[in-house]
């Protein structure tokens, strides 16, 4: 045979034709919207980083970061897959591995060094290749940071995800010493606050315990059964709100998102009544608040499992704003900035319109002031479960103090949260953090050392 | 995810051929600067100049090492092949393996040699924090055989150092394998003839060997992720068999698909190099299972430490024992790949005792049945560094330790990839190629073979292209989450 064959001259013709394009083509994309990320930059060409291989795995990263038709051909891979598995029953379940950045912890003392807020706290970049490295140390002020003492259990949350009926839920692996641990927290700060502050603890399961799909029920554990006993691990005088119950009176309404991991506005409602009747409090009702329709929604679970099931029946997204008159300040350490606490500058894009909620819930503390003076004022301590309650409890509280162990920065506030309740005069502590967290050693790890480290 | 790379790197960043980077950069600069001109010393250092930026792109301070050992062969070789059969040569030619094997251990074996002596003697010797350089055992092997064979006086030494270089260097299979032998290329440096029909087979066979890579062992890889090394107290019987048949597929995949390119890249630039893989997983036993799997590495084993040993003439059980401790030892630096090489060891034993002779009297299923259980029994041990959870594996595979025998969750992922696990087993043996060469020796079909060759192939690998850079870009998809928690 003397000439090439048509598969040859196909391979040669692509893949110098993709080399070409790719090289061409200068109005590379740095955002990826379907990954909500920033896509990697080239790098920076030194002697040093190329001897290091740094320049060259960078390269390679944004290099294919940037690729030509990335998105489409990402899309197109999980149509692929999605093909490929036309002879299972339409469930799939995807795997996800998530990570922290918790701020770190510094010993009385040594308050005065202000370290560098941790950017983008929910750095999902941990490479398990990243050796710690010259830059990492450099960030880091000269001061020694201190060993911790004890582990706290550095491992990344895995979360099992179930797309089923064009709805995705997450799974639950109940594990019994993060549960443990979640009571010891929690009686910790008991302890710690003493008896002049009432302590509650709620905890939103995730959508999987209330899936109904009966072949598959074993699949996930119950949380019911892990909440029972976290109850016996609990301080008598910590107050369980039973948030469980009150869901699952009503899960056949639309208490969960289908794209994404979240409540919705009804289910937080739902936990908010529960709340104020475990207080002996009378919640209001919903037409009491003011309902803003801010129209579809992508959320994480798509995100995650870009699944086109859920892609063609998105979510819609409502809020509920308080009418009570009241002033919302997000803080940047201790620097105030007005914010509304249904802030509609998130509304904009699909997939982050979870964000509208007190305004992302990413400042290291925020508050909301009442002109009801009844001198009650609470701290919630949550996730981005409590984001949905918060907007609820406006009618009924003087002040809201709302702190996320992933951003609150003791060494920007200069307190810890013992002497952030006391300073404040606050009267109750409420821990809005969803099961996933509760069951996730880490997370609740960064709750303890929101203590402070002389604990 | 773990692919066959990694145990030689130990997570190392370097140059692999399924990177969009390599297929759409260094690739065809390669190729367009290779053939626009026929001199064959310009061609000869284009390798060797591609070779060590390819090599560079890891870790640029390994290449000094690489030309250490190669120069340093150099001259060995000229010395053993100079003083060949009296005591001069042979110096040069011990000094040689060792001063290589020196290296290799001080890299690759040191810090296990020290855990074990401080774990043993209760020391606290430090373990020298350094890096491993890539491809380190492959070359040191490739070295080592062309020595020999010079002392041997099966080939002749090179006298030019740069073409021993290329030889060494040579980035088709610096990273990976095969460990070809240097009188197997020796000619084609000087002399080879670079032809379309092998072109065309060149990037026929790397296609291929990039979908084994890029489809078939990424989405086993993804599949056995979800089982293995995860809580082993939920996992149910027929989950760790799914979950190891995956890792199984996924290790043939990647390092055959692997061996497939490097191939396929050798034949694009008019050398040729031996298989390596003869479908391993249709054996009938782990002997046969070893002279079809990695079959450069098991020869290599052969001719230069069984047979000098004494092969089956003199202290056969010792020589085997010795050949498969160090096969498993080379895998990787721990315990675990120890036991698994020394595992073979047993079988074989076993087999030659008896076995075989009681295969030969019952249906092929049962040999067959065997080898699968036996080779996955086998990669356990491969997949776990921690002895105590590799058992606690086996205990679930064979019941005991089981959850259960089945999940919801097991049966999800089954159907899902039900489909891909019937193409990857087909995969793995050679149906395909057995037909067509039936067709052909039929004689009648002359058509069919025509349309076959001239548009079925081709179709064939133009899709199985396509698919890859997909699967490719797809690789790098990974959401980040704004909100989560």
């Amino acid at each position: 045979m003397k000439k090439l064959k048509i598969d040859t001259i196909f391979f040669i013709i692509l893949i110098t034709l993709l080399g070409l394009v790719n090289l061409i083509n200068t109005n590379k994309p740095t955002v990826s919207n379907l990954e909500n990320r920033a896509l990697k930059t080239m790098p920076q060409f030194s002697l040093a980083s190329v001897v290091r291989g740094s320049f060259q795995r960078d390269f390679e990263e944004y290099y294919s970061d940037t690729f030509i038709f990335r998105d489409n051909l990402v899309k197109i891979s999980r149509d692929v897959n999605k093909i490929m598995a036309f002879l299972g029953p339409d469930i799939s379940i995807v795997t996800s591995v998530e990570d922290v950045q918790l701020p770190p912890v510094i010993p009385e003392g040594e308050k005065e060094t202000v370290f560098p807020a941790p950017t983008g706290s929910k750095a999902n970049e941990t490479n398990e290749n990243f050796s710690p490295s010259n830059e990492n140390t450099q960030t880091a002020t000269p001061t020694p940071t201190p060993e911790p003492e004890k582990d706290y259990g550095d491992d990344p949350n895995v979360g099992y995800w179930m797309v089923v009926d064009g709805k995705a839920v997450q799974l639950f692996k109940f594990n019994k010493e993060s549960i443990e641990y979640y009571a010891q927290v929690i009686n910790k700060y008991n302890e710690k606050l003493g008896d002049g502050v009432k302590i509650y603890s709620m905890i939103p399961p995730t959508n999987g315990e209330f899936m109904q799909l009966k072949k598959y029920k074993s699949i996930t554990d119950s949380q019911n059964d892990a909440l029972g006993f976290l109850k016996t691990k609990l301080n008598d005088s910590i107050i369980s709100v039973d948030v469980y119950d009150a869901l699952n009176k009503h899960k056949d309404e639309y208490i969960y998102f289908r794209t994404d991991h979240h409540w919705t506005a009804l289910g937080a409602y739902y936990g908010y009544c529960e709340f104020m009747r475990t207080k002996g409090d009378t919640p209001l009702s919903l037409d009491r608040f003011e309902k803003i329709d801010l129209g579809d929604f992508l959320g994480s679970s798509y995100t995650k499992t870009l699944d086109k099931s859920l892609e063609k029946n998105p979510d819609n997204i409502v809020a509920y704003k308080p009418l009570t008159n009241h002033k919302f300040t997000i803080y940047k350490g201790n620097e105030g900035t007005k914010a509304d606490i249904i802030d509609l500058k998130y509304a904009d894009d699909i997939s982050k319109k979870y964000l509208v909620f007190i305004s992302s819930g990413g400042a290291t503390w925020s508050k909301v002031k009442t002109d009801i003076n009844n001198g009650k004022k609470v701290l919630v301590i949550k996730d981005s479960f409590g984001n949905m309650l918060v907007p609820f409890l406006v009618p009924h509280y003087e002040e809201i103090y709302v702190v996320d162990s992933r951003f609150y920065n003791m060494n920007l506030t200069e307190k810890n949260i013992v002497e952030f309740v006391k300073d404040n005069g606050i009267n109750e502590v409420v821990f809005c953090i969803y099961m996933e967290d509760v069951n996730w050693h880490k997370f609740m790890s960064g709750v303890e050392n929101m203590l402070g480290s002389e604990n | 995810m773990w692919t066959f790379l990694n145990m030689e790197t130990r997570g190392g960043i370097f140059l692999v051929f399924s990177s969009l980077f390599f297929l759409c950069i260094f690739l065809p600069i390669c190729l367009g600067l290779y053939y626009i001109n026929k001199n064959r010393t310009y061609r000869n250092w284009l390798l060797i100049i591609t070779s060590l930026i390819f090599y560079a792109w890891g870790e640029p301070v390994w290449i000094s090492i690489l030309l250490l050992s190669t120069g340093f062969s150099y001259f060995s070789a000229l010395l053993a092949e100079k003083y060949r059969g009296n005591v001069k040569g042979k110096i040069a030619l011990i000094a040689s393996i060792a001063g290589n094997l020196l290296i290799l251990g001080f890299f690759k074996y040191s810090g296990f040699l020290i855990d074990n002596i401080n774990g043993l003697i209760g020391t606290s010797i430090k373990v020298p924090e350094v890096g491993l350089p890539i491809g380190i055992s492959f070359y040191t092997f490739k070295i080592i055989s062309y020595i020999v064979d010079v002392y041997k006086g099966e080939t002749e030494a090179q006298k030019s150092p740069f073409k021993l270089l290329l030889y060494v260097s040579l980035f088709h299979q610096l990273m990976a394998g095969p460990i070809t032998r240097y009188k197997d290329i020796s000619e084609a440096i000087d002399n080879r003839v670079e032809t379309y029909q092998d072109f065309n087979y060149g990037v026929s066979r790397f296609i291929i060997g990039l979908g084994k890579k890029v489809i078939l062992a990424g989405t086993a890889g993804k599949i056995t992720d979800i089982f293995m090394g995860t809580d082993y107290t939920r996992l149910p019987l027929l989950g760790a068999w799914f979950g190891i048949l995956m890792f199984a597929l996924q290790l043939y995949f990647d390092f055959s698909g692997y061996s497939d390119m490097a191939l396929g890249l050798g034949s694009m630039f008019g050398f040729k190099y031996k298989e390596n893989f003869d479908y391993p997983y249709i054996s009938k036993s782990a002997g046969e299972f070893w002279r079809r799997w990695h079959i450069s590495l098991g020869s290599f084993f052969r001719d230069y430490v069984y047979i000098p040993l004494g092969g089956n003439r003199k202290f056969r059980i010792r020589n085997l024992f010795i050949v498969w401790g160090l096969t498993g030892l080379w895998h990787g630096a721990d315990w675990n790949f120890i036991i698994w090489g020394l595992y073979y060891f047993v079988l074989l034993v076993i087999e030659k005792a008896f076995l075989l002779k009681l295969f030969e009297k019952l249906p092929a299923i049962i040999s067959r049945l065997y080898l699968w259980v036996a080779v996955l029994v086998g990669w356990v041990f491969f997949y776990h560094n921690d002895i105590g959870q590799a058992f606690r594996f086996l205990g679930i595979m064979f019941g005991p330790g089981a959850n259960g025998i089945s999940s919801p969750e097991l049966s999800i992922h089954f159907w899902n990839n039900a489909v891909f696990l019937i193409i990857a087993l087909i995969g793995c043996t050679p149906v395909f190629s057995r037909i067509f060469k039936r067709l052909k020796e039929e004689g009648s079909k002359g058509k069919l073979i025509w349309f076959i060759e001239t548009y079925g192939k081709p179709a064939f690998n133009i899709a199985v292209l396509v698919l890859s850079v997909i699967f490719l870009v797809g690789q790098s998809f990974s959401p980040f989450m704004y909100f989560k928690f």
